[in-house]
């Protein structure tokens, strides 16, 4: 462990914000999209945090070495999310189905934007423990002034 | 780049201090300088390696904009560790230099 640890594991956590961030992105700007390359409708996306290695005996081994980025937080996997298409009746629109309703992504713009508010704050907390980290080396630093 | 700075040794803690030997000062020396020197070295290295992620993301190669501002802070922060101990060392300098005999 060295004094810059805290700042590794604050920049681990806001690049995972940020990854969380442009998921969001993703699924608002994909929250009328009818066509995909793998067919159907855009399924909503959701990130899963991982905090690395969570084991006992792994978390006593990091003790004894510096923390790595393995061990900081990070995005392991974006997965779909499985609620079913919303479905509406447009018969006139080229991708409606035989009885005419579309399928559209179960995407709700409001909880999107819920969520990117969370990842933006987020964020902003690991920016601001970033800033405390700093002042406090610095602090350590004015010692010997 | 992550590991490119994981990868970069620590400064140099307490610890190496202690294993100074009291035998003959110019050992003392000899040692306490190049203990300067290897922390100097380290400042260096970080200011490079701060340096090469600025032109990477300024290029837009690669790099989040967060871990290169972290990347220049503890460049800056090194620095600065370093002009303290190099403040204190030449103001016992001078110290000593002003002793009246």
């Amino acid at each position: 462990m060295n004094m810059f640890s805290a700042l590794e594991i604050s920049g681990a956590a806001m690049g995972a914000e940020r990854q969380r961030a442009e998921v969001v992105a993703t699924n608002m700007a994909n929250a009328e999209t009818t066509r995909t390359p793998s067919g159907g409708p855009f399924r909503r996306k959701q990130v899963v945090f991982s905090g690395g290695n969570n084991s006992p005996f792994q978390l006593v081994l990091a003790g004894f070495r510096r923390l790595t980025g393995r061990s900081a937080v990070h995005i392991s996997r974006v997965v779909n999310d499985p609620a079913p298409p919303v479905m509406r009746y447009q018969p006139g629109h080229p991708d409606a189905d035989k009885t005419g309703y579309v399928a559209y992504p179960a995407i709700n713009p409001i909880a999107e934007m819920v969520d990117l508010m969370g990842a933006t704050r987020a964020y902003q907390l690991n920016a601001a423990a970033v800033n405390a980290t700093k002042q406090m080396i610095q602090g350590a630093m004015d010692i010997l002034k | 780049m992550n590991n490119l700075i994981s990868n970069l040794p620590a400064f140099p803690n307490l610890d190496s201090l202690k294993s100074v030997p009291a035998s003959g000062p110019n050992e003392a020396e000899g040692n306490f300088g190049s203990v300067l020197k290897s922390a100097i070295n380290q400042a260096e290295e970080l200011h490079g390696s701060a340096e090469q992620q600025v032109t990477d993301l300024l290029k837009g190669d690669r790099g989040d904009v967060h871990n290169v501002m972290i990347a220049v802070e503890k460049a800056d922060i090194a620095f600065q560790l370093m002009m303290q101990v190099r403040n204190k060392i030449v103001s016992a300098y001078q110290e000593v230099s002003r002793m009246q005999f």
